[in-house]
This record gives C-alpha cells, structure tokens and sequence, in this order.
C-alpha cells in the first residue's frame, strides 16, 4: 500500500480528488496477501471516462468472481495529480487498495482509441515498471492489453508483453488459470509466454521479427519462436446469453461520462458502414435474449439504483425484438422513474417510434449520423440512409417538441467533393426549413441545429483500409468551405482537429517501428493527446522527425491490394477478398445489403461460427 | 408527508460535491425502495433537499435533509434500511417526521465548525486566543469578497464581524519541530452565520484572521468539520430537530 498519510496530503491539492479514492458502491476489496494472482485493470485515461467503459466492469466482476483472483483498477491521474504525486514520490496505485501497480502480476490495458497511447507509457512509467518489455525482468508484471485497437497492436509491440485478440471473457479466465500454474514452477517469464501464445487470440509480439522492404513497406513477418502460430485468430463468444455480465456495477461518486446502467442487448452489427471498424472486428451479430436482459435489468437496477438504463450495442435499433424490449422495460420500471435510453438512433420511421415510446418517461438527446452530406456520398460508404429518412425524421421530431437537433457528419471519406462537402451544408438548411414551416404555434422551442464534422481516419479491417487520408491541408480546406457557407445562426457548425485525426490515421494503420516515436513523444511531454487543451502537434513532429520516421508513410499513402499490411497476421474473420470487393464497389458507388437479408460473404461464417450468418 | 433527517459526511467522502451526494442519496433511495415523491414532467426529479451545502473537503457530523414521502414509513426503518445502502462515511443518525412547510434550508441559520490548523507565529493556544479576543473586540472586521458577474469580477468589502458568532479555542499541542521552526496544532471551534441572511465560510474566516493577527496559519495541514447546524429562535440558538 502507498503512504497513506501522503496520500491525504496530495488529495487536499488535487482538482476532483473523488477520482482517486475508490471505495465505491459494489467495489471489490480483497485482502492482497491472500489471492493468488493479482490483476490490476489499466485504462489510459482519466477516472470519468475509464468507469464509463462496458469492458471494464464485465472483466473487474469476472475476474473478481474468481475467489482466489483480485482484480483492481487503476487510471491515469489527471496532469495535476501527477505531479503531486511525483513531488511526493507516491507510485501509481490501484484505487482499491491503494497497492502500487508494480506489485500486480497483470497490467491490463484496454486500448479504446489510438491517442490514448502515450498514456500507456505514462502509466507504466508513474508505476516503476520498465516501458519496453524487453527490459521486464522476473517478477515485474506482465503488460498485456486488448480491446478494438488490439486489432493493430503493431504500433505498441515493444512496450506489450502479450496481447489478446477479440473478447476477453472466456480468454482472460485461460490466462489467469495458466498462470496460477505456472506461479507454482520455477519457469522463467519467457517460459509462460512461450506457453500462452499457443492459447487462441494471444499475441506474443516478441516472438515475431518483420522484415521491410526498401520502400519500407513490410516484406514479410516471421514467428522467431517455435510453437508461435504465424495467425493470431481472434476470439469470440459464441453464445451471449450464456457469458457472463455483471450483475453489479461499480457505481462512481462523481459524474462520469456515461453515467447509467449499459446493458448490452447484443454484438456485432450487420448494416456494413465500409468506414467502420467496429462493424468489421465485432461479426457475427450475437443478441441477448429478452428473457436474458429483463433479468440482467432488474438485478443492476437493484444493485446500483441507476435512474437511467442504456441500451447498448453498434446499433441499437436493429436489436430484433427491440419494441417488446423496451415496452418490457417500461412497464416495470416507470413507476420506479428508471428511463431507457438509446445510444444510437437511425434515421428510419422505426427508430423514431421506438424513441416516442421511451420519450414518456424521459428526454434523451437527439442525435443523428447521416455521415456524409450527398446521396452519392453515402452510398460510396454504404450508409443505407437516404434524404427522405432525414426529411421525415426530423420533422417527425419538430412535431414531438424537439428542438435541438445534432448531425454528424464525416468529411474526407473516398471519393469526396465540393458538392458532397456542401450538401453538409444543404442537410443543415433543410433542417431549419422543416423548422420554420411548421405553424408558429406549432413550433416548440428555440431551434438549434449542430452540423458537427470529422475528419475520416482509414482504419484496419476495413474495406478502407487501403486509402490514403486527407492531408491535413487538405482538411482545412474543407473545413473552411463549410465555415464560409455555413452562416445562419440557429446553425453551429463543428469540426474536429485535422492535426489529431492525422496522427490517430498514422497510429491506426501504423506497424512496430513506431513504438519509439510513441516513447519520444512521450518523452516530450505528450500526454492526454485525446483531450485537445493537452495535445501538442509539434512536439510529435519533432519526435517523427528526430527518428527518421515519416508520418505521412502510414497516413496518405494509398495502399496496393497486394501490400502485406501490419495487421495482415490476424484473422479477424472477415476475410480481405470481402474488404477488397466493398472497396471496389464502394468507387462505384454500389451498395452492399444489410446481411440481416441476406449472406454478403464477408467470410465470419467460414471460420467462426454462431450469431445470424 | 416530510421526513426530516440527520446524517454525516465523514472521511474520504468530504471529497464528493453537493451534486455528487445528490445522485448518491437518490440512487440509494431506489435500492432502499424508499417511496420517495417525483416532481412532474419528463424529466422527474425525487423530491428532497439537503440544507446548507458542505464545500468540497469538509466533514461533517450533521447535516440535514427534508425528504418527501409518497406514503408513510417508519422512521426506524428508514435509517435501517439506509444506513444499509449508504457508504461508511455517511451514516443516517436520526429521521423524524416534520409538519413544518418551510424548507430546511430556510430554517438553518447558523452553522458550528471544528477546525484543525498548525500555526507557526504563535507558542501556544493561549496565546492564539487573546489575539482572537482583541480581533473580536475590533468594531468592523472587513474582508475583500470576490463576486462573479458574468466575465466581470468584483471586489466587495464586506463586515464578517456580525457573521462571528463565537470563536474558542479547543486544544492546543506543541507540534514537530521542522527546520527550527515550531508550530503549534491548534483545534478551534468556531460558530458562523449560514444560509441565505449571511453566510461566512470557514476558509473566509480563517483567512481574515490570518490577515489580522498572523498566527502563521499552515493552510495545506487545515482540516475542517461541521460539527452542528443551528436555527435561531427568539435570539437563542436550537436543534433543526
């Protein structure tokens, strides 16, 4: 345990200092010196956004689960923390029982977004523990992670023991189980890695050498170890209403992000958006049953008293008996005031009833995708959502009396032009239109329409994976003929920082070279690039440059189809083939089908089975 | 149907906010089942106040907190099945019901605080209490109050004098000497005007008399408690409950 007294010192000094005392409802306290194994949960960012993240409380309650296992968390203290904590000489600690992260036998990171990399090592680097993991001896932890960026888990190779591929509900356990094994031999750290790589979904990334060629690109990679297979396939659950989900949730003393109860109705998602990642890496679609989430329901609103029960997965409302569902929900829980919330609305007549039924108890934000300005444009990315669906969806809401109204939109996806960029724009309009037809007495509200745009950042395991990003140049182009021509004031227009969407383009498709550019920059002072008041551009364009490494390489550059990409090792069960032809029909403008109607091929049904393919 | 209760807010949980305590009182409510009235709308809100919010950092023994019912409870089991839900640090000590219709907040006029500091200037308690006794005879005590308008920030003097209801010094221990430097630990208690007719905090006072007598207060070794809320009646103070 960390100085105690210290600790209260450095409390009184600290912004939110709620952060960092644990000691919440349905926290699990264990005496450390009478479990077995150690596992500190790691999420490289603060403590609001860490508890607003599913994975963290299904693996804390799972792996707590196990008698003989403690499982604690610990997040990256805020700038202010740290350096109190530095002055007095306080290591980083699990909030539970404010043990020092260098005497766990895991630290397991989940890696949720590319720029939260630096903290990673900022981490590790506040807890004593060596960065790279060559420089690990015996008995220091062993640095695993996982999660969606585990996908490309090149870009952090040199600072990851071991990583694991897909979910980690069944794997975890596996892990954990060889380990209590291998604590009662003498075998060395190597020894036990050499064991787990077998295990299906571990990544053992020192086990493999990648050569390049000339132009730098990769050559070919190479187990250097016997018995490391040469494809990491990823792991699935099979059945969703058989694994396991907590029944109790940490409940925070402090606002989080998403302070509510998530319940998760199911995975995967069959709609095919060819930008998005999550839809690629997360096939099949698995439901939960009904059955199966009324339960879960009712013993998370017992155990926590959450106002509030989210429904979540990619999307929501594809959820096959998602109307039952919710009246379900609602009859037993509006007497109690427990609302139900949807994180994600389509823009179809069914959404929007689905959203007049849960508006009775409770007013949830408004918000739609439409992800790209023309019909041309959204069918490039198979965005099945046409202008009527807008039109409707949106009047529909004025006349329920909504008034605020948020679009996202995407900006620099393949194929892109003005017209395409400006019809943005022409959306906006024709929202405030509807608005101002409507009979003044009609109208309720103050009407406020937000355009918000981002910049498209090309990711692994998508069928655009192969295409080079905007220059940030190009970008602010882009951005500036939406400012210019977006001049109304019922209509905001947002956009997101080109500088850190080239960045996160450059990590998502990076490979192991840029390990130590992830370290320079850290060395630099880069931490908390995610959160825009801390990100610092320059000094990463000074760590790039003093390294000899080209940003530009891993983001501008248009692949070939027959390039070996870093993350070609992993078998994410959508097969390239697929990706290659949705990219072909994507510069074609084709559409693809939901494979809720029907197989499109992707290839998870060949080597992988269950969900609905 | 009113339900008046007494709680505290000890330990580590001096570090949740008055909001933070809101959502916590409201999602223990829940668990508890405890019939708690909703406001109207779509937006239903439970329908209980807490008086005279605590600052960020300080304990309290007693706070205080109206609570409306749906339907009757005893209040025996109201603090059974609370103390239950609730964390350690926030035990329920006493639930009765009011029939008095003006809110706890309005009927809360002074506050009573314990405050643990370490002095430097000073040798002793005694020492430190004959200067508040001078100070306290003094016929204006003025501080400079920083107000917000907007982006504007205004600088009001303001009398604390009136808002001073006592000040007496409880303890006093030699402390650790640290580089030839001795200080004294000082425990005082200190009873200050609160609510909406005149409100001092303890920090404003700590720091006025820090500018007045200079007893070298260590404002990083400060601790402070609430050890008791008071209403005023016919000039005399008493119990909320």
């Amino acid at each position: 345990m960390i100085d105690m007294e210290k600790f209260d010192r450095v409390l009184k000094r600290v912004e939110k200092p709620a952060r960092y005392i644990g000691m919440e409802k349905n926290s699990i306290i264990k005496d450390l010196n009478r479990v077995k194994v150690k596992f500190a949960f790691a999420f490289p960012d603060i403590y609001e956004v860490g508890m607003s993240h599913l994975g963290l409380h299904i693996l804390y309650n799972l792996i707590n689960n196990e008698e003989d296992i403690a499982c604690e968390r610990v997040f990256a203290p805020w700038t202010d923390m740290e350096e109190e904590m530095k002055k007095e000489n306080i290591p980083l600690f699990t909030l539970e029982n404010k043990e020092p992260i260098k005497n766990f036998d895991f630290i397991g990171f989940t890696l949720q977004y590319e720029m939260s990399y630096t903290n990673i090592i900022n981490m590790l680097h506040l807890g004593d523990v060596p960065i790279l993991s060559k420089d690990r001896r015996e008995g220091d932890p062993f640095v695993i992670a996982g999660g969606p960026c585990a996908y490309n888990p090149e870009p952090i190779a040199d600072i990851v023991d071991f990583f694991v591929i897909g979910e980690g509900e069944e794997v975890i356990l596996e892990i954990l189980d060889r380990y209590k094994d291998f604590k009662n031999t003498n075998k060395s750290r190597r020894d036990f890695l050499k064991e787990i790589c077998k295990i299906e979904g571990i990544y053992v990334p020192a086990f493999y050498k990648v050569y390049y060629r000339e132009d730098n690109t990769i050559d070919r990679m190479e187990p250097i170890v016997e018995g490391a297979p040469s494809t990491i396939k990823k792991r699935i659950i099979k059945n969703l209403d058989q694994v396991y989900y907590p029944e109790k949730l940490i409940l925070p003393y402090i606002e989080t992000i998403h302070d509510r109860i998530p319940l998760e109705i199911f995975r995967g998602c069959t709609r095919g958006c060819r930008f998005c990642q999550a839809g690629m890496i997360y096939r099949p679609v698995r439901e939960k049953s009904i059955d199966r989430l009324l339960e879960l329901a009712e013993r998370l609103v017992e155990s926590t008293g959450y106002e509030n029960i989210s429904l979540t997965s990619l999307s929501s409302c594809d959820y096959s008996e998602l109307k039952l569902l919710i009246s379900q929900l609602m009859d037993r829980y509006e007497e109690k005031r427990v609302g139900i919330s949807l994180p994600s609305l389509r823009l179809d007549s069914f959404s929007l009833e689905v959203l007049k039924e849960i508006q009775k108890v409770r007013k949830t934000g408004l918000t739609f995708a439409p992800e790209a300005g023309s019909q041309r444009l959204r069918d490039v990315i198979n965005k099945g959502v046409n202008e009527e669906d807008l039109i409707n969806a949106v009047t529909y809401a004025f006349e329920e009396g909504w008034s605020t109204i948020k679009l996202y939109f995407m900006i620099g996806l393949p194929t892109e032009t003005e017209e395409d960029l400006l019809g943005i724009k022409d959306l906006g309009y024709k929202v405030k239109d509807i608005f101002f037809s409507m009979p003044k007495e009609k109208r309720k509200g103050n009407l406020k329409v937000t355009l918000s745009a981002s910049c498209f950042v090309p990711k692994p395991f998508t069928p655009f994976q192969w295409v080079g990003q905007n220059s940030i140049d190009e970008f602010n182009e882009k951005i500036n003929l939406l400012k210019d021509n977006i001049r109304d004031r019922k209509i905001i227009f947002n956009y997101h920082d080109p500088k850190l969407s080239y960045l996160e383009a450059v990590i998502a498709r990076g490979d192991r070279r840029l390990s130590k550019v992830l370290i320079r920059a850290w060395e630099k002072g880069c931490k908390f690039d995610g959160w825009s008041e801390k990100f610092d551009y320059n000094k990463w364009m000074e760590a790039f440059e003093e390294l000899g490494i080209d940003g530009d390489f891993y983001a501008l550059r248009e692949r070939n189809f027959d390039e070996i990409l870093p993350w070609d090792f992993i078998d994410a069960g959508v097969r390239k083939e697929y990706l290659i032809k949705e990219y072909e029909k994507a510069k074609e403008g084709k559409l693809t089908r939901d494979c809720r109607l029907g197989c499109t091929n992707c290839g998870i049904n060949k080597s992988f089975t269950g969900g609905v393919c | 149907m009113r339900l008046r209760v007494k709680f505290t807010k000890e330990n580590y949980l001096k570090y949740i906010s008055h909001l933070d305590l809101m959502r916590l009182f409201q999602r223990a409510f829940r668990r508890g089942n405890i019939p708690i009235k909703y406001s109207e709308g779509f937006n239903p809100q439970p329908k209980f106040s807490i008086a005279n919010p605590l600052a960020l950092g300080i304990e309290s023994e007693e706070e205080y907190m109206d609570i409306d019912l749906e339907e009757r409870i005893s209040p025996k089991a109201f603090i059974e099945i609370m103390n239950k839900e609730l964390p350690e640090g926030i035990r329920v000590l006493d639930a009765r019901y009011v029939k008095d219709n003006r809110s706890i907040t309005s009927l809360i006029s002074w506050a009573y605080y314990q405050i643990y500091f370490e002095a430097k200037n000073i040798n002793s308690g005694e020492e430190l209490n004959k200067l508040v006794n001078n100070w306290l005879e003094m016929d204006k005590i003025i501080i400079k109050r920083i107000r917000k308008k907007g982006r504007r920030v205004i600088e009001k003097e303001e009398d604390i004098k009136p808002l001073i209801g006592n000040i007496v010094i409880k303890e006093d221990k030699q402390g650790e000497e640290n580089n030839n430097l001795k200080s004294v630990n000082i425990v005082m208690n200190c009873l200050l005007k609160a609510g909406d007719k005149g409100n001092l905090k303890p920090i404003d006072l700590l720091e006025a008399m820090e500018k007045y007598i200079q007893p070298g207060i260590d404002f990083d070794s400060m601790g402070i408690k609430r050890i008791g809320l008071f209403t005023e009646r016919g000039g005399s103070i008493e119990l909320p409950m």
